[in-house]
């Protein structure tokens, strides 16, 4: 077959047009598989017609593309789209249900640590507390002994004081008997005539209310001198008001804080040096 | 880019529209003789190419050429089927394709070569042909027997026109 004859009846132009029979069609297709030369006439027909498409174009409508493009929309992207959410859909959904499940751990083990903790520090604080408790108890009964040792030993003191008035013989014990005779009251004054001291020693005295106090009476020429007031319920030996030449002592009940005469008619106890 | 289109990829299709949308659109326009007819067949055009990408087979030609006679076709068939009679355009085939680059002398493309630069060196009988079938959609036969020129010669003058022009469109 002449080739270029071939070419030369511009069939393959026809076949470019297509305005071939479909008879014709296979004939060419046939032949330009056959013949490397076809195929590159061919190309450069195409080549032309592209050129001369290229040069004599002329710029669409500016809406056009977007109305190609959304008419092509309508049923394809639409699936397209559906396609999508359903890939990104179990991209989307599980991602959050693994934060949740994180999460989830996250807050019971944060409420964990927190109903621990605050059982330890409830714990703890009761320990503290009791312990506290405890110590405070102990300093009050600490304290509280040093205080009943602090009155033993005053009052050891105060023994030794008495014992060492009573023993010493400068001074003179002078007994006081009751002056109602069905009473049994009884007390004791201890005097040292030579430094004038004297001491109160209640054996029995009746017990007086909040607004009396008993008071001290010494007779001197035989007036009465008052040598101080005391409580019913004094223990031990009792200071009183120095008091010379004596004769007698007597104690009379009185208003609290004492009175410049005795009243006598109250005199509890009595007696004569 | 042809797989991408079988796979029903937009972007392919955008990307077309850019390259060829333009060329397209001029080849349909100068057979239509209306922008929005022309409109109507680019879009009608590329619908179709995203509808039956499938049945183009890159073995016969190339994909621009599919589209081209997609084109051409589908507005050969618009005016058909709109009855404008082939009488009546043909009376002054060049007086209308240089009036039509005229008036989109703005729209057409940035390389600046019109048809009528394009058409200028060719001889008279061969722009004929070229222009009849290529501008106006007329098959070879259609153009031998409307003017009685042998179809021999209608293929040799075509083959010759486009020869020419494939010097002059460099791609």
């Amino acid at each position: 077959m002449d080739i270029k004859e071939y070419i030369a009846s511009g069939i393959l132009e026809e076949y470019i047009f297509d305005t071939l029979s479909p008879q014709e069609r296979i004939e060419v297709e046939l032949r330009l598989a056959e013949y490397p030369e076809l195929r590159e006439e061919l190309n450069a027909i195409e080549d032309s017609l592209e050129g001369i498409a290229m040069a004599t174009a002329i710029q669409p409508p500016a809406d056009l593309k977007a109305n190609i493009m959304s008419t092509l929309g309508a049923s394809e992207v639409g699936l397209k789209e559906e396609n999508t959410k359903q890939k990104e859909e179990p991209k989307v959904i599980p991602m959050p249900q693994t934060n949740n499940g994180m999460w989830k751990y996250m807050v019971a083990a944060s409420v964990t640590i927190a109903l621990v903790t605050s059982y330890l520090a409830y714990d703890y604080h009761g320990k503290w507390k009791a312990s506290s408790d405890a110590f405070a108890q102990l300093q009050a009964q600490n304290s509280q002994m040093a205080e009943q040792y602090n009155q033993v030993n005053n009052r050891l003191d105060d023994l030794v004081a008495d014992i060492d008035i009573i023993s010493d013989t400068d001074f003179k014990r002078v007994n006081m008997g009751a002056v109602d005779p069905t009473q049994s009251y009884a007390a004791s004054v201890y005097w040292n005539a030579k430094t004038d001291e004297a001491y109160l020693n209640i054996k029995q005295l009746k017990t007086l209310t909040e607004e009396q106090q008993y008071q001290l009476w010494a007779i001197v020429d035989g007036v009465p001198v008052d040598m101080g007031v005391f409580d019913f319920d004094v223990e031990g030996l009792m200071k009183m008001k120095n008091v010379q030449n004596a004769s007698m002592f007597a104690v009379t009940i009185e208003p609290k804080g004492g009175s410049e005469n005795p009243t006598l008619d109250l005199m509890q106890v009595a007696g004569a040096v | 880019m042809i797989l991408r289109l079988k796979n029903q990829d937009k972007d392919a299709l955008s990307y077309l529209y850019d390259k060829y949308g333009a060329a397209l659109y001029g080849a349909v326009q100068r057979i239509v003789q209306d922008e929005d007819v022309a409109a109507e067949v680019v879009q009608d055009i590329f619908l179709k190419i995203w509808n039956k990408i499938g049945m183009y087979d890159p073995q016969k030609g190339r994909l621009f050429t599919w589209m081209l006679n997609l084109s051409r076709n589908a507005a050969i068939d618009k005016i058909r089927s709109k009855e404008i009679k082939r009488s009546a355009k043909t009376d002054s085939i060049d007086e209308y394709v240089y009036t039509i680059d005229r008036q989109n002398s703005t729209e057409t493309s940035v390389d600046g070569i019109g048809v009528r630069e394009l058409m200028d060196d060719l001889v008279e009988e061969q722009r004929f042909v070229l222009l009849k079938v290529y501008f106006e959609g007329f098959s070879h036969s259609e153009i031998a027997d409307e003017y009685d020129i042998p179809l021999g010669t209608v293929k040799s003058r075509l083959r010759s026109a486009l020869k020419h022009l494939r010097n002059k469109v460099q791609l």
